[in-house]
């Protein structure tokens, strides 16, 4: 939206270096690489996780300002990852979005029970990805 | 973005998923149990599904489609996986696999594709339980059973003097709006369904937009059966008589309530908050949800974190720009301690409202969502599941080509270093420096070291597993044991050995070709086995190892075996040799002349082994490359086929030899030793002539004549020496009368192309370090 891409920064001019660091969670190789194409356009730094026992451990293992996770993936899936990563007591209130092909209101609910903060259905476009991303982690928030 | 890129990308995940896919398909086809490969196969399809969203490929994502509802339902135990819908699956993987190399090909998918599509789609679709109405054909643009997501840009749908209408309709009744989407599948009319009548009767209706789901198309191609509209509109509620209305098709409508005054404040403008920015509709999507989140939080475990990740989330969103008061407010009703997430939710709340607009709507059905259950979460588990999980191995994709062109340039040096010893040679002879001649051959030996370490590397980045080859088997195996009705069960090993691509490349056919015969000719149906006191099901064995600088083939079965008597029957009604000669013949000669062209043991020849190709045509590809065969049976026991091939082709080993002033090469595998006969040693035998090597005759042959050289003298001094090279050429040793005896070295062979590729007996050429061209000698086909 044009709000959001004209003036990311904080209006109060917090110390700000770049935009956000975004972890990306999927099993999908052509996803994760478009991900990360959209997203460091639009001046993300970009970590890759490709199932959801990756995604915790990074996502414990250092500060991001946004995760964005798929749903169906090997080993551990995504609802599975984020009520491991809320729940964990290393706190993990990193904002989440999952992005999944599932499009039912039933798959949303699920989402943000499991501790999502936002959900996108597959496919998403790159302007709506980047809008999400500016959004939430536009900047570096503290 | 780069689209080429992110296509090129595609394909090398399809692949990897096609795969893992199939196989996993295959092992559900034996134990219909197995959950994790079920697992597999299902997130084979979805993965899929979800990468080819990326792209404008309908056919294929439909396909994929169908295929992930499939298993679906069998997850969902509605559906059972029998070996048919297995076949259908695998027929939609191979389908996909075309479209793959096409993609790859060309960038787009071939011509037929939508036609292809919808055959195979609805052939897997017929196999779901109770196939969903609109069967996944129904345009992307909108799934029905989405959210919907009542917003200004939706309510444009509506003229202004409508929605105001709407809006005092509501107001006067006093009941709650509702704002409908109701999209018909596309074969509605098929099920007794009319949307029109459906939607026009609805009580209580205030506004109604209809719109073509697609484009118009052209009224030729257009189909009068199928149903191109989508329906929204605004209706009085309550929504349980809304619901009940469109009782009959749930699963295409999505519906939510238009919060009040959402309406009036589009109507009206910004009168309601005239100082602050609106949101963006993303940013009221994203502020209604937060408000979800704070409801689960207070339900769910981890409530500290969800609350900070919703802080956090709306802190984001508000630094986003023009939020400065609110961003102000926020961080002094989060600030505190222990922040209150119904205070939270009042604000969220305030805001939503203040701006007129709703947040994304609450369950369009209103029933409860069903509990997904959390045990499978608990961070001790995710803790066991990560200690499981190996290092990421950091792996590289690299083009082919690019590979290649290294290895080329590699060879390029070997030969280049070739030549400092020559340089050597005449640093001394001509120029009569023997210290730089020294120096220049230390130098040759640094050098030499590091091109054979770096050729080394090389070939190792062109190793591949055997696997690769190998994932193909379980495939093949099975529809060939499906369609001549015999048990096989197939047992893998070794599949990790590597060889040089090249390598894998040329024994992908023949391995195939092995099995293939294995399967049609050597295996027997299971009654004849169960009479045979073998179990019914028969075993194919294929292991691969490496042997010094082979990998090593086998496929062994345990089925009828080669049968001598009937090969040498055979051989005779064919005319290859005649009964006294074929009755000389060890068993072990007779199985091999399956080797012979044009021999076929099979009575008939089948649709499956027999076209027209035999085990000639495996003999030489394989010995093309190198390598070769061997096969060895007992009959009632089984057969045991042998492959050997180099561990790669690039470099060859060659000794050179010297006749009559040139030099030959002669690739090293052949070479068994040198020695040195006196001519007083050499026997006559008839017109051939043989010498005795530690108590066995070997036959001698003159290089010289063989190449036709020109006649030369022969010193009839019986003390002079022979300079004999004892090579084993098709299994028997024989001794190669040359001139002079040289050094060996390395080089990369080229075969030997244009009007020279028909020329018999030489392997290839290569270039001497002195710029002179070696030729190097096949002896099988010049002996």
């Amino acid at each position: 939206m044009s709000n959001a891409s004209s003036s990311p920064r904080h209006p109060q001019g917090d110390e700000v270096s770049g935009r956000g660091r975004i972890l990306v969670v999927d099993d999908g190789i052509t996803m994760r690489l478009y991900y990360r194409s959209v997203l460091e356009a639009a001046g993300f730094e970009v970590e890759e996780a490709t199932n959801g026992v990756e995604g915790y451990e990074k996502a414990l293992a250092s500060a991001f300002d946004l995760m964005i996770v798929d749903i169906n993936m090997p080993k551990m899936d995504g609802y599975a990852m984020l009520r491991a990563i809320r729940t964990d007591p290393a706190l993990c209130a990193v904002p989440a979005v999952t992005i999944s092909t599932e499009a039912s209101e039933r798959d949303a609910q699920q989402a943000l029970r499991a501790g999502a903060n936002f959900y996108l259905v597959k496919p998403v476009g790159s302007k709506e990805l980047t809008e999400v991303a500016l959004m939430v982690a536009g900047r570096s928030p503290r | 973005m780069k689209n080429a890129q992110l296509l090129a990308r595609f394909i090398g995940e399809a692949r990897d998923l096609l795969q893992g896919t199939s196989s996993g398909l295959l092992q559900l086809d034996r134990g219909p149990g197995d959950e994790a490969a079920l697992n597999e196969v299902f997130r084979g399809f979805h993965t899929l599904k979800g990468s080819v969203g990326l792209f404008d490929f309908p056919a294929f994502t439909k396909l994929v489609h169908a295929g992930e509802d499939i298993l679906t339902a069998v997850r969902s135990q509605d559906l059972v996986l029998t070996s048919d819908l297995v076949d259908r699956l695998l027929d939609a993987l191979d389908q996909v696999s075309s479209w793959v190399d096409h993609l790859e090909r060309s960038g787009e998918m071939p011509g037929d594709a939508d036609g292809v599509s919808r055959e195979m789609t609805a052939a897997l679709r017929v196999c779901l339980p109770d196939p969903p109405a609109g069967g996944g054909d129904a345009p992307a643009p909108a799934s029905r059973s989405s959210v919907l997501c009542v917003d200004a840009p939706w309510l444009a749908t509506f003229a202004p003097e409508e929605r105001e209408a709407a809006l005092s309709g509501a107001t006067a009744s006093g009941s709650a709006l509702i704002a409908f989407d109701y999209l018909p599948a596309e074969d509605c009319f098929f099920f007794g369904e009319d949307p029109f009548a459906l939607v026009t009767g609805l009580p209580g209706l205030q506004c109604l937009s209809v719109t073509p789901v697609a484009s118009w198309p052209a009224i030729g191609t257009l189909d009068p059966y199928r149903c191109h509209l989508r329906f929204r509109g605004l209706v009085l509620g309550p929504s349980d008589a809304v619901e009940t209305a469109f009782r009959y098709v749930p699963d295409q409508v999505a519906m939510a309530p238009v919060p009040p005054g959402f309406l009036g404040g589009e109507a009206t403008g910004e009168g309601a908050a005239p100082t602050v920015e609106p949101w963006a509709p993303m940013a009221r999507r994203i502020l209604g949800q937060q408000r979800e989140v704070l409801a689960f939080a207070l339900e769910e475990d981890g409530r500290a974190a969800r609350i900070e990740s919703v802080i956090r989330t709306v802190s984001g969103l508000l630094a986003t720009g023009g939020h400065a008061a609110r961003s102000r407010l926020w961080a002094e009703r989060t600030s505190a301690a222990s922040a209150d997430a119904a205070a939270m939710t009042e604000l969220l709340d305030d805001w939503l409202a203040a701006d007129g607009a709703a947040a994304a709507a609450p369950p369009a059905s209103g029933e409860a969502v069903p509990e997904r259950a959390p045990d499978r979460s608990r961070p001790g588990q995710a803790d066991g599941a990560s200690q499981d999980l190996k290092p990421a191995n950091r792996v590289l994709k690299v083009d082919q080509a690019k590979v290649d062109t290294l290895m080329a340039l590699i060879g390029e040096l070997v030969v280049s270093k070739n030549s400092l010893p020559f340089l050597a040679r005449r640093a001394e002879d001509i120029y009569g420096s023997r210290d730089m001649s020294r120096e220049i051959k230390d130098l040759y030996g640094v050098i030499d070291r590091l091109a054979q370490e770096m050729q080394g590397a090389i070939m190792a980045v062109r190793m591949l597993p055997v696997s690769e080859v190998f994932d193909r088997l379980p495939r093949l195996v099975r529809d060939l044991a499906r369609r001549l009705d015999k048990r096989i069960s197939l047992r893998i090993e070794g599949g990790d050995t590597a060889a040089d691509k090249n390598m894998i490349e040329v024994l992908g056919d023949p391995l195939i070709h092995v099995i293939r015969n294995a399967i049609d000719h050597g295996i027997e149906t299971p009654d004849l086995r169960e009479q045979a006191g073998k179990p019914p099901e028969a075993v194919v064995r294929v292991a691969a190892f490496q042997e010094n600088d082979q990998v090593v083939i086998e496929v062994s079965d345990d089925g009828r075996g080669i049968d001598p008597a009937k090969i040498r029957e055979k051989a005779v009604a064919k005319g290859i040799l005649d009964a006294e000669r074929a009755a000389r013949l060890t068993d072990q000669d007779a199985i091999n002349l399956i080797f012979y062209p044009g021999f076929s043991t099979a009575p008939e020849v089948s649709d499956l082994s027999g076209r027209g190709v035999g085990m000639d045509i495996v003999v030489t590809t394989v010995e093309a490359a190198g390598g070769t065969v061997s096969v060895t049976s007992e009959t009632g026991l089984g057969t045991r086929v042998r492959l050997s091939l180099p561990l790669s082709m690039a470099v060859t080993r060659v000794m050179l030899v010297e006749v009559g002033d040139t030099p030959y090469g002669i690739p090293m595998d052949h070479i068994v030793e040198t020695v040195r006969v006196r001519r007083g040693a050499v026997r006559h035998i008839k017109q051939a002539e043989a010498f005795v090597l530690r108590q066995s005759i070997v036959p001698l042959v003159r290089l010289d004549r063989v190449l036709d050289l020109p006649d030369r003298r022969v010193a009839d001094d019986p003390d002079h020496e022979e300079a004999v090279l004892v090579v084993r050429v098709a299994g028997s040793l024989l001794g190669l009368v040359v001139d002079h005896f040289r050094e060996g070295m390395d080089i990369i062979l080229k075969p030997l192309d244009g009007i020279l590729s028909s020329v018999r007996g030489f392997a290839g050429t290569a270039l001497l370090g002195d710029g002179r061209v070696l030729l190097v000698l096949n002896l099988k086909e010049l002996l």
